[in-house]
């Protein structure tokens, strides 16, 4: 018999999905691919210079370009482009869509009239200058965004941690957020667990009242295995000689393709600023 | 030198030792064992009876309320970590495997959490880097190293756990139930390393429900009570030929079976793990 989900049910079961799909999606690090076979070290600083120069492009074709690239990287990177696009365009009505809406107005935007409506008895005017600025606003944040994807898509976390390690962030701090990262999975694994044990027995999430006890009841138990957990961790820590002081093992190692690859990537910010000079900039 | 050379290669002594959590919940009652340098030893006791307890206690985690315990002739309190000179020496001679892999397994991938105790110890990249190795091809760990804990399965996990202590090269090794929920190839695996560890003379200390690994490993045997008590100590086949002592500690069950028409009555012990 179908029974209808509670809010409650659902929500927990769409939050699980989420945190699992996001934290679990190591296959395109795995992959054999172009991105995949660079040092962590050197694909973090091209991504930032990269993004670096999308943000100070002021050129809508420039950065149309170094979207293209991104495009042409994770290609080579073997992720599949409907993938790719479609995790980096989610993000894309969150962050820039809903702010960059109003810039194409006369209000915000004044300039050339495109096409004019009325809303409950007030006219609304579309510019040119408007729509532009907005394609550009939404453009470069898809760009950035999109270089930051294939960044997060090609590495493995752990290896990102380890690049953060090197960059003069306190020790204990990227300790901490590792650990917080590798017990996220145990989390979420106890509480598919926990909820798959509550089904088990009540068959169904319970609506309203109900519902919301057994949810607070589960928060309230994560929270002491959590606190138990964290207790044994330390032992554990010190066990194997834990002073208060994280210490990272840096094992990387730059090869030939990753000095062109850091080379290359230099060369094409300075190649792109001398073709189109100071209309590149915005300053 | 921290500590002082013990004529009788005594590593641990307790005497008398007492140990309660928050100060309410007993926990260990009067414990007292000396433990020599090669020794190879088992301490039994159903669930409750205060095993990893004690283990935490003999790797210095944990500290006595009453009683008298020494590491090879020095004092052991919190205090005494307090130096770090001498916390460092105790964590390289002492190495220890916690029951469950999750907590002993803290980092986002396997290869940073065996080398994690290392690195803290300050041990020498090089002879690390050849411990790594031989502890790869000893415990077929090749296809794990990049992976993250949540992928391991959990006799990997054990594996990983059991790696990450040998690679310090600790002279004695604490495992707390190595064997619990595992296959029974992997327990084979884990007590084969257990006794090669023993033969290469390094004191091991194993807390396990399992007597088949008891019976292979141990040449003593320490039995915890539900009082928290050494209920009993002694060689290996001395301790597991008490048939009533192991029924009234709940290590062994009486099990019936049929033999064609004819119901048969024996303690059985369970013997899963040999292949």
């Amino acid at each position: 018999m179908f029974v209808k989900r509670s809010f409650i049910e659902k929500s927990l079961i769409d939050l699980l999905a989420f945190l699992k799909a996001g934290l679990y999606a190591d296959e395109y690090a795995l992959a054999q691919g172009l991105m995949q076979s660079l040092d962590p070290r050197v694909k973090t600083i091209t991504t930032v210079l990269c993004i670096v120069l999308v943000l100070l492009a002021k050129n809508i074709v420039v950065i149309f370009c170094l979207y293209l690239f991104c495009i042409f990287l994770a290609f080579f990177s073997k992720i599949r482009l409907g993938f790719f696009l479609k995790r980096c365009w989610i993000f894309v009505p969150f962050f820039s869509l809903l702010i960059a809406l109003p810039a194409i107005f006369s209000q915000i935007s004044p300039g050339v009239s495109l096409f004019t409506f009325k809303v409950a008895q007030t006219t609304f005017v579309v510019t040119r200058q408007g729509l532009s600025n907005a394609g550009l606003f939404i453009l470069r944040v898809t760009t950035s965004v999109s270089f930051v994807i294939l960044l997060s898509l090609t590495t493995r976390h752990s290896e990102l941690l380890k690049v953060l390690r090197l960059t003069g962030i306190p020790q204990v701090f990227i300790l901490v957020l590792g650990m917080g990262y590798r017990y996220i999975y145990l989390f979420v694994e106890i509480v598919e667990h926990t909820y798959a044990a509550i089904k088990s027995r009540v068959g169904f999430l319970r609506y309203e009242r109900d519902g919301r006890q057994i949810v607070a009841w589960n928060i309230a138990a994560l929270w002491v295995r959590a606190f138990k957990l964290n207790q044994d961790v330390y032992l554990a820590m010190l066990s194997r000689g834990y002073q208060g002081e994280g210490l990272a093992w840096n094992d990387f190692k730059m090869r030939a393709r990753d000095w062109v690859w850091l080379v290359g990537v230099i060369l094409l910010g300075a190649v792109t600023t001398l073709c189109f000079g100071k209309r590149m900039w915005i300053i | 030198m921290f500590w002082k050379e013990d004529v009788d290669n005594l590593i641990f002594s307790l005497k008398n030792v007492n140990f309660s959590y928050l100060g309410r919940f007993p926990a260990l009652a009067d414990i007292t064992m000396d433990i020599r340098a090669g020794e190879r030893i088992a301490i039994i006791g159903a669930n409750g009876s205060g095993k990893s307890t004690l283990l935490q206690m003999l790797d210095g985690l944990i500290f006595a309320d009453s009683g008298e315990f020494n590491f090879s002739g020095t004092k052991l309190n919190e205090k005494k970590f307090y130096d770090v000179k001498f916390a460092k020496e105790f964590r390289k001679r002492v190495g220890f495997v916690f029951q469950n892999p999750e907590v002993q397994l803290f980092c986002p991938c396997v290869k940073e959490d065996i080398l994690f105790g290392p690195l803290q110890l300050g041990l020498e990249k090089n002879e690390v880097n050849k411990r790594l190795e031989k502890l790869v091809a000893l415990l077929d760990l090749g296809s794990l190293l990049s992976r993250a804990p949540h992928q391991l399965s959990i006799g990997e996990k054990r594996k990983v756990t059991i790696a990450s202590t040998l690679i310090i090269n600790p002279e004695i090794l604490i495992l707390d139930e190595p064997t619990v929920g595992l296959d029974p190839l992997t327990t084979r695996k884990i007590i084969d390393l257990l006794i090669s560890e023993g033969l290469a003379g390094k004191t091991v200390i194993v807390s396990t429900h399992d007597l088949h690994i008891v019976e292979e490993f141990a040449d003593l045997v320490y039995i915890l009570n539900q009082e928290k008590r050494v209920a009993s100590f002694g060689a290996t086949s001395v301790i597991l030929g008490n048939m009533q002592l192991l029924q009234d500690n709940n290590l062994v069950h009486i099990h019936s079976h049929k033999h064609k028409d004819e119901v048969h009555l024996h303690p059985h012990l369970h013997s899963e793990h040999h292949v």
